[in-house]
C-alpha cells in the first residue's frame, strides 16, 4: 500500500500528489508500526489518497526538510503541497477525523 | 448494520499471551480469533532489549513479537489489529463482542488485554513529555533529558537514550530504590553522563516561550524543591490494568486486575484470563505465556463440553 520514498526522491513525490500522506517513521518504533496499521484502516475507506513512506533515519534530509524529528510523523499533502504536518500516534477515529479538518 | 460471525474462542489482545493463547487454541481446532486495539506485541515492542526470554539471550522486543506473530500468521489464525472493541457481552453461555467493524459470537473468551503505561499527572502540559525513547528520543541528541521512573523500562529506555548521545541524563525514582534488574542498573549508573536520585519526585514543568526548560523535582526525605535544567522528559511511571471493557462483568482485585484461577477461569463461566492483566506477582513475558497456555487448553475443555453437552 506504501510506496517508499528517500531524501533523492520526497521532493519531486510531494510535487506530484494530489492527495496524500507520508508516514515519516522509525524501524524500531512501536508507535509507527500501529500508525502504519491505522493508516491502512483508512486507507480501505479513502480511495484516492495515495500513502508514502520514509526512513527518517535513514534519510535525515527529508527528516530535517519536514521537521519529522519525532516518530511517527504524518505529513498531509494536498495538490502539490505540505498541508499539515502531525507527530505523534493517533487511533482511526482521530486519524480520520484530523484528515478532514486539514482538507 | 455490522456484520456478524460466529467463533468458537474470541481473545482479546494480542500480546505474548495472547498469541500464545491463539497458537494453543489453533492447534487444538479452535475456530479462533484475536481482537487487538493497536498491534500485536503489545508493551513488548516498546522493550528495546529482551534478555530473559529463553533462546534468545539478547533480542530488540519488537523483533521478538514479530516473529510470534510469524507463529500467529502460519497457523493462518485470524487477527484483527487496530481494532476497537466498543462493547461485550460475556455473562450469558454465548459471549457477544462488539468491534467498530463488526459483531463476533464465542463460545469462550480469553482476557489478555494487558496493562497501559501511567500518564504524568501533572497541571502543566508541554511536547517535550513523552512515553517511548525509540520514538521522541531523536530530537535530544546533544541535550538534557530527565527520565521519571527507576523500573525496567525506565532504565532500559535511558540506556537507549546513552545510544544516540544525550549529554546528560537525571533518572528519578520516588520510592527509596530502584526496581530495575541488577544489571542493567550497573551499567546505566556506570555511564558518566548519568545522575540518579531515589526518593525523588517530579512536582512541576517550567515553560520558557511555551517549551520545556526545566524540571521542578522534590526531594521526598528533605521536602525542598530544586530546578534543573531538562530539554525533554521520558516518563516510565509503569503501568494500570486494561479493564475498562470488563470491569462490571469480571471479579478484579481492589486494584482492578483479574482474580483468575488456577486454571485462568474468571468467576464468569467460558471466559478466561492471562497475562499481565491477572493479578499475580510476577509479569513477565514468560509468565504471559504460561498463563495464555494454561488459559487456552482450558479453554477448549470447557468449549469441547459444551458441544457435547448440545448434541
Amino acid at each position: 500500500m506504501f510506496t517508499t520514498i528517500d531524501d533523492s526522491t520526497y521532493k519531486n513525490t510531494i510535487a506530484d500528489t494530489k492527495d496524500g500522506i507520508l508516514i515519516c517513521f522509525k524501524k524500531q518504533c512501536p508507535h509507527c508500526k500501529n500508525m502504519e496499521k491505522v493508516l491502512e484502516k483508512f486507507a480501505k475507506k479513502n480511495d484516492g489518497v495515495t500513502f508514502y513512506k520514509l526512513d527518517s533515519e535513514e534519510n535525515p534530509e527529508a527528516r530535517d526538510e519536514l521537521s519529522a524529528e519525532r516518530a511517527p510523523t504524518l505529513v498531509f499533502i494536498k495538490e502539490g503541497a505540505i498541508s499539515a504536518t502531525k507527530a505523534g500516534l493517533m487511533n482511526p477515529k482521530e486519524m480520520t477525523a484530523y484528515y478532514r479538518s486539514v482538507q | 448494520m455490522k456484520p456478524e460471525k460466529q467463533v468458537d474462542l474470541v481473545i482479546i489482545g494480542g500480546g505474548p499471551a495472547g498469541m500464545t493463547a491463539a497458537i494453543y487454541a489453533a492447534q487444538a481446532n479452535l475456530d479462533t480469533l484475536i481482537l487487538e486495539e493497536s498491534v500485536t506485541g503489545g508493551l513488548v515492542n516498546s522493550t528495546h532489549t529482551v534478555q530473559n526470554f529463553p533462546s534468545y539471550p539478547k533480542i530488540h522486543g519488537m523483533e521478538l513479537m514479530e516473529k510470534m506473530k510469524e507463529h500467529v500468521d502460519h497457523l493462518s489464525i485470524p487477527v484483527e489489529e487496530v481494532c476497537e472493541v466498543e462493547s461485550l457481552s460475556l455473562e450469558r453461555e454465548f459471549k457477544t463482542i462488539e468491534t467498530d467493524e463488526a459483531v463476533f459470537h464465542s463460545k469462550a473468551v480469553i482476557l489478555a488485554t494487558g496493562r497501559k503505561p501511567i500518564p504524568l499527572d501533572l497541571q502543566t502540559e508541554c511536547e517535550e513529555v513523552h512515553y517511548c525513547a525509540i520514538c521522541d528520543g531523536g530530537a535530544y541528541k546533544g541535550k538534557r533529558v530527565l527520565v521519571v521512573g527507576g523500573g525496567n523500562s525506565g532504565f532500559d529506555e535511558s540506556l537507549y537514550l546513552l545510544q544516540i548521545d544525550i549529554s546528560h541524563l537525571t533518572l528519578i525514582e520516588v520510592e527509596d530504590r530502584f526496581f530495575a534488574a541488577e544489571s542493567t542498573q550497573e551499567q546505566l549508573l556506570a555511564d558518566k553522563r548519568v545522575e540518579a536520585r531515589t526518593g525523588a519526585k517530579l512536582v512541576d514543568l517550567c515553560l520558557e516561550d511555551g517549551h520545556l526548560a526545566g524540571a521542578v523535582i522534590k526531594d521526598l526525605s528533605t521536602g525542598n524543591h530544586e530546578t534543573i535544567p531538562v530539554d525533554g522528559i521520558f516518563v516510565f511511571l509503569g503501568q494500570t490494568p486494561n479493564n475498562e471493557l470488563f470491569k462490571n462483568q469480571v471479579a478484579l482485585s481492589d486494584n482492578g486486575y483479574i482474580k483468575a484461577g488456577p486454571n485462568m477461569e474468571t468467576n464468569l463461566p467460558g471466559v478466561y484470563s492471562a497475562g499481565d492483566i491477572n493479578d499475580k506477582i510476577f509479569r513477565q513475558i514468560t509468565t504471559a505465556m504460561g498463563d495464555a497456555t494454561i488459559a487456552a487448553l482450558s479453554a477448549e475443555r470447557y468449549i469441547r463440553n459444551l458441544k457435547r453437552s448440545m448434541l
